[in-house]
């Protein structure tokens, strides 16, 4: 029962990491990019969040009703002053760029909101449960893991049955060929980190509900999206979605043997797929 | 007469040399040798705490170098050299304070660790393409610093105290520190100078404009990408080893800190990547705005994270690519220049 507890809270747990792998899978699919402030950005929407509940006393939906749009936004500008100067086939300048931007974001961060972890209010919803058969389960965690799998099939449909979808593979697939065809990949990629960044809107608002965040958090969540971006196999939506819950699974039964083995548990078991199946779990070879 | 299919015309050969070093080559050397006796014969003109200031200084120098030769001639961005410099200085650690080995015997056995380490975790990562292969060495770092937490062997969190070094007397400590920079820099700064004039430096210069045109020319990419990775992990656990002998202190979220790899990159980025001008001018930089600004904390950091991204987007080269632009005076010449012999 108690591993069962484990397992069930490790997929509530993965719920939350696809949200942030999604962009990241999204990210590196079409340009090859790999945005080291990924996870800095988060916690810079999840302050901007904390900031907006408390100035105004807005509930949880508001305020994600307001990020998602901010971080679209963001993405987009991000893509225009960056990245777009950065994309390549090599790889290091789009590293170091957002490696440097990212050391900027924490600073910043740090400035602005002090190093104290903050949470969002969440009216309630995050001390709420249900049980099933012995098992408590959180409402809010259940939520999170809702939405995840809504935002994987929707970005799954939209890539799929979409103009924009269409453009985005074939720019993937090879840009020059693409840009023949008429697709601006300048504008295609834009789109592309305003959709990325968008989900990472959702994802702050609930990291802000069921834990807390402080200016320094950004890496390990960037960490955990790399993990299950590459666990799932690269390039593929659901991969990334599988690839969390493979993680979350990982790092739920590793709390449960021993409170400081979780972390660790996650990251080995991304190793053991690195070493026997290096393309992913869902990767083509 | 040879055995060629297409015959060639007979041509004299030209009456050139090849000049591999120059006037500026000449000076910069010179400075460098006394620079490198300066520095170990420091417990007789420098204080304690200069010292200590200076073997910093050698640390960055030899990490942002090791980082070099990575990311400007491998093509190996790694963001994780810190998992070999900590498991270099655990071992030391270890060596001299648990097993009570000569902590200075132990610097150089303790360079066994991140060599053994390096080899396995190179054949991990190398599977992963580009920008993932730097997270991948991030991962493995965070591995290490988990690990180490959890180790009884190493203290776990707590950390470890080299209380051996209290056997020696301040001024037997300052001479060893100043000969281990001296060695330190020798070792990476005088080694990669080697290696890049060797016939390998060809292969390595190769590499690093075009892998693919390298690898066609008969260049063994993949080998020269291990080697080079094994030896900047050792290269970075020698700094270690000597950074963490002279703090006396070694935990887990100091010995694995992320720190190293945003110092590296910077000194090289501003620097100027793929030279070793570029990290003796970038290590100053950085060193001298850490004394002057460290103290504003955070807007430090914001300004040198800016600093970064703009060198990424808008001057690749460095401050070094700029300068020899300009100027045609390497410090370390590497080229090989064609000469009209003189009469």
């Amino acid at each position: 029962m108690q591993w069962f507890d484990a397992l069930v809270q490790g997929i509530l747990l993965g719920g939350m990491y696809a949200q942030y792998a999604l962009g990241m899978a999204l990210m590196f699919g079409v340009m090859r990019i790999v945005n080291i402030s990924h996870g800095d950005l988060v916690i810079l929407l999840s302050l901007v969040g904390i900031s907006m509940a408390s100035a105004w006393g807005w509930g949880p939906l508001p305020v994600l009703m307001a990020l998602v749009p901010l971080a679209v936004l963001m993405g987009w500008v991000l893509q225009k002053t960056v990245l777009n100067k950065v994309v390549g086939s090599d790889p290091l300048p789009s590293l170091i760029a957002t490696f440097g931007l990212s050391v900027a974001l924490q600073n910043l961060m740090l400035q602005i909101w002090s190093a104290n972890s903050r949470s969002l209010p969440g009216g309630g919803i995050e001390s709420q449960s249900i049980e099933i058969g012995g098992i408590y389960i959180g409402l809010l965690p259940v939520i999170v893991l809702v939405v995840a799998t809504a935002l994987t099939w929707g970005l799954d449909i939209m890539l799929k049955r979409t103009r924009f979808g269409r453009a985005l593979r074939a720019a993937s697939a090879d840009v020059e060929a693409a840009a023949m065809t008429g697709i601006n990949p300048r504008a295609v990629y834009a789109l592309a980190t305003a959709v990325a960044v968008g989900i990472l809107g959702f994802a702050a608002v609930f990291q802000a509900l069921r834990s807390t965040v402080a200016p320094a958090d950004g890496p390990a969540q960037l960490i955990y999206a790399f993990e299950a971006v590459i666990i799932g196999g690269m390039g593929s939506v659901w991969g990334a979605f599988i690839g969390s819950m493979v993680l979350g699974i990982s790092q739920g039964i590793g709390f449960r043997i021993d409170p400081g083995f979780g972390v660790l548990a996650g990251h080995i078991v991304f190793l053991i797929v690195l070493a026997t199946r290096p393309q992913g779990l869902f990767g083509r070879a | 007469m040879t055995m060629t299919a297409i015959p060639y015309a007979d041509t004299e050969a030209p009456d050139v040399l090849v000049e591999r070093q120059s006037r500026s080559g000449r000076i910069a050397m010179t400075l460098a040798v006394l620079g490198l006796i300066g520095l170990a014969v420091m417990p007789w003109w420098a204080s304690t705490g200069t010292i200590r200031s200076v073997l910093e200084l050698c640390c960055y120098i030899a990490v942002a170098q090791m980082w070099n030769l990575l990311a400007g001639y491998a093509g190996l961005v790694s963001v994780g050299q810190q998992a070999f410099m900590g498991a270099a200085g655990y071992a030391l650690f270890v060596l001299a304070q648990t097993y009570g080995i000569n902590p200075f015997v132990a610097i150089f056995l303790s360079l066994l660790v991140p060599a053994v380490l390096a080899v396995p975790i190179y054949f991990l990562l190398h599977r992963l393409d580009g920008p993932y292969f730097s997270i991948g060495t991030w991962v493995v770092a965070e591995v290490f610093r988990l690990t180490a937490s959890n180790m009884p062997i190493v203290n776990s969190g707590a950390g470890m105290s080299l209380r051996v070094m209290k056997d020696f007397s301040s001024f037997e400590r300052n001479v060893a520190m100043s000969l281990l920079c001296a060695f330190m820099l020798l070792a990476t700064l005088g080694g990669s100078y080697w290696l890049l004039r060797s016939r390998f430096g060809l292969a390595l210069i190769a590499m690093r404009d075009n892998p693919i045109a390298a690898a066609s020319q008969g260049v063994n990419v993949a080998k020269l990408r291990f080697l080079i990775y094994v030896a900047a992990a050792v290269g970075c656990g020698l700094a270690g080893s000597i950074y963490f002998m002279a703090q006396l202190r070694i935990t887990p979220g100091s010995a694995f800190d992320p720190m190293w790899a945003n110092v590296a990159i910077f000194i090289v980025m501003i620097g100027g990547i793929g030279s070793i001008e570029g990290v003796l001018i970038g290590s100053l930089i950085y060193f001298i705005a850490d004394r002057w600004f460290g103290e504003y904390g955070a807007t430090y950091f914001v300004v040198l994270g800016l600093m970064t991204l703009l060198v990424a987007l808008y001057a690749r080269t460095g401050i070094w690519g700029l300068v020899s632009k300009r100027w045609d005076a390497p410090w370390f010449p590497i080229r090989r220049k064609l000469v009209h012999r003189k009469p």
